[in-house]
């Protein structure tokens, strides 16, 4: 037995000692979205592994619904990785919390002109640059194109003509009288968490309503239950009570025709096009009164605070935003390339490519930011759980009420979130 | 004497320095917390605050309403799953052939990951007619069941968790009876039927009575268990609708990492402890276990 142990632990000291002292070690944490983007990063680590030998990356996945509670955890144990994957939104609370690195000074300035306005504006946050996406997210209406025909609306050709409100009750109520179980909108109910806030609030804003007063950020009172906002939910929970929406627990509701209206993001682009082929046209959300809104935003790059070797971490970020590599994961996932070049490259986003929509949503203006605070996680938080209420019938006004309240509070116990230094 | 006090002191030292390090102190910390503001990850001074987390907690309708539903789930649940585990413990304690490929189809849901279960009867409770559940109330209403979406429903989310709680459970505390169905002597059943005992006698005058303890002590952990619902909670219904399924353990994790409120999810499982303390300190008062007489 002592012989075994002996022998066991000489060979660790054995195969420590052996390693390279010059080879770095990086630890990087990644969601585990969908199955494709899952693959296409491993392979990318791996080619980015093989293609030097200073950088050794090893990649975590972390289930996407406790994400930021397992961030959070981590955080607290001194745990952080060195490249950390995170939604968007949740990056002004990091950089409150003093969790990332700026990347300003480290990333290069022609690589930083070369990303899109919007990946630009979400990762900024006081003056200084801490997240860099390779891929911005896209959000609409697909649709079965042979549904619409019979129902007699035209199609939009593009945002600034989206279906109004009236419309669209219109259109729902049509493929209602001709579906077999009148549900005919997906809504992705079996998501749960950041997506009815990603997915809902730009209701709100296209009623004029929002999550909360955009000026200084203090306070949601007024806001996210004012009328407006109250108005727009009032629409969805109309599309519930007049049982148009499927549950979608299968999450085959789209592909397998029981619907003809999907409200889902580009990841799902890849699945519809191979279930529906040409009948698949992509519409923008319908329009409450102030035009039609949309997210945007998805997964982003930071670097940690806690990182001791940032400069090849930023190897890494500048291998994923190359061209070539942007296009891999934007073609896998169907998420809008982060990168001018790349864009202009995808068949996907040009003039007349199946996305389109997507790119001049993002470019048009007609996508709105979720709020850029410290406050996210509460705002988030509390929109969620009112969103379950009103889909599961309750009081709008109540729930949007609880909801600002909760936000105000979190605000006002934190001081109105004062930058620390 | 003394020799042996230290000896039981020397081994039992690991189990309590265990217990001291991992529940005394982070339960004692949580006390402590509870009266702060801190928050996870901000870089704002601790601040103390006094009660005001609790004042909070009690003026939140949805803390009262999981405080509400646990006792519902305790009440209801408790009671049911230990009859079951009963009536399936006395079945399963036969000489029958293939007994144990029984025994092991009744403990099998144990063994699975909550989780798992969880997502499995999300499926089971699918809306609409071809919803499983749906599809087998119609069979045996003979098509006078409408169907329900059972998990968005105010009055059928919180029974359908219980009813996959009772399904998984079940199956753990029947193996704990089953044991203390076959620690009882041979010699007694033939006793009482030399004495002219029936079946059903022998049950109330034997069995139950010899199983006392080891029922008292299934109860007593199904409560606690019971108490601690979350798992379901968060897979099938997160709280819903209109927190007629929120749990104090659900709205603590919520508090705590969505919302990064770490003071207040520690005042509600203070709360939670001294609500449970109190139950199990009555179950204690009404069923003194008995000591075993050697």
């Amino acid at each position: 037995m002592w012989k075994y142990l002996l022998i066991g632990s000489l060979a660790l000291i054995i195969s420590c000692s052996d390693q390279q002292s010059d080879l770095t070690v990086l630890m990087v944490w990644a969601h585990a979205g969908q199955a494709v983007e899952r693959k296409v990063l491993e392979q990318q680590v791996k080619r980015f592994n093989s293609l030097q030998t200073e950088i050794q990356v090893q990649l975590t996945f972390i289930p996407e619904q406790s994400y930021n509670a397992q961030v959070q955890a981590a955080a607290v144990a001194g745990e952080l990785p060195d490249m950390l994957e995170f939604d968007g939104p949740f990056l002004y609370n990091y950089v409150w919390q003093g969790h990332l690195e700026p990347l300003d000074k480290l990333l290069s300035a022609k690589l930083q002109e070369e990303l899109l306005p919007s990946i630009q504006k979400q990762g900024h946050y006081l003056g200084k640059f801490y997240a860099v996406g390779t891929f911005d997210s896209g959000l609409g209406l697909y649709a079965r194109r042979s549904a619409l025909k019979d129902t007699g609306v035209q199609i939009p050709s593009g945002p600034d003509n989206a279906w109004t409100d009236d419309e669209f009750a219109t259109v729902l109520a049509a493929l209602a009288s001709r579906d077999p179980d009148g549900r005919v909108l997906d809504l992705k109910l079996n998501y749960s968490g950041e997506w009815f806030t990603y997915a809902f609030s730009p209701l709100l804003q296209s009623a004029g309503g929002d999550l909360i007063d955009r000026n200084d950020y203090q306070s949601a009172e007024g806001i996210l239950n004012s009328p407006q906002s109250v108005r727009a939910m009032k629409a969805l929970q109309n599309w519930f009570t007049r049982g148009y929406i499927d549950s979608n627990v299968d999450d085959a509701a789209f592909v397998s025709g029981r619907v003809a209206l999907s409200w889902a993001g580009h990841w799902e682009y890849s699945r519809y096009a191979e279930a529906l082929g040409s009948d698949l046209a992509l519409l923008p959300l319908p329009d409450l009164g102030k035009g039609s809104r949309t997210g945007q935003g998805s997964w982003v790059w930071g670097i940690t605070k806690h990182s001791k070797n940032p400069q090849a971490v930023v190897r890494l970020l500048e291998f994923l935003l190359q061209p070539n590599e942007v296009l891999v994961m934007a073609a896998a996932n169907g998420a809008v390339p982060a990168t001018r070049t790349a864009i202009a490259r995808s068949p996907l986003y040009g003039d007349k490519g199946p996305l389109q929509l997507f790119a001049r949503q993002l470019q048009g203006g007609f996508s709105v930011p979720r709020p850029q605070t410290p406050a996210y996680p509460v705002i988030t938080s509390a929109f969620q759980q009112a969103f379950i209420d009103i889909r599961n019938g309750g009081d709008i006004q109540n729930a949007m009420d609880k909801a600002a309240t909760e936000i105000d509070q979190d605000i006002r116990d934190n001081k109105g979130y004062p930058q620390v230094d | 004497m003394d020799s042996r006090n230290f000896i039981a002191a020397f081994m039992s030292a690991p189990a309590l320095v265990g217990l001291l390090l991992f529940v005394v102190v982070p339960f004692l910390f949580a006390v402590a917390l509870s009266f702060t503001n801190l928050r996870l990850g901000s870089p704002l001074p601790l601040e103390w605050m006094g009660f005001e987390q609790y004042r909070r907690i009690f003026s939140d309708p949805s803390f009262v309403r999981a405080l509400l539903n646990n006792l519902v789930f305790v009440v209801v649940v408790v009671p049911l799953q230990t009859v079951l585990a009963l009536v399936l413990a006395l079945l399963l304690n036969r000489r029958l052939y293939g007994i144990t490929w029984f025994r092991t189809l009744f403990f099998m849901p144990v063994v699975f990951p909550l989780s798992l279960v969880a997502v499995v009867w999300v499926l089971i409770f699918a809306p609409g007619p071809n919803g499983m559940m749906n599809a087998f109330l119609d069979l045996v209403s003979l098509g006078n069941w409408t169907p329900r979406d059972f998990l968005h429903d105010p009055y059928f989310a919180l029974p359908a968790i219980m009813l996959t709680s009772i399904w998984q459970g079940t199956g753990f505390q029947m193996v704990i009876l089953l044991a203390g169905l076959q620690a009882i002597p041979a010699e007694l059943y033939e006793a009482a039927a030399i004495d002219g005992a029936g079946r059903r006698q022998q049950f109330w005058h034997i069995t139950l009575p010899q199983l006392r303890n080891t029922l008292i002590f299934v109860v007593l952990v199904t409560t606690i268990l019971a108490s601690r619902l979350f798992d379901q909670v968060q897979i099938m219904t997160q709280g819903g609708p209109n927190d007629a399924s929120t749990t104090v353990m659900f709205e603590t994790v919520e508090a705590a990492f969505a919302r990064q409120q770490v003071a207040r999810g520690a005042a509600m499982t203070v709360i939670l402890f001294l609500v449970v303390l109190l139950i199990t300190r009555l179950q204690r008062r009404v069923a003194r276990q008995e000591r075993e007489v050697t």
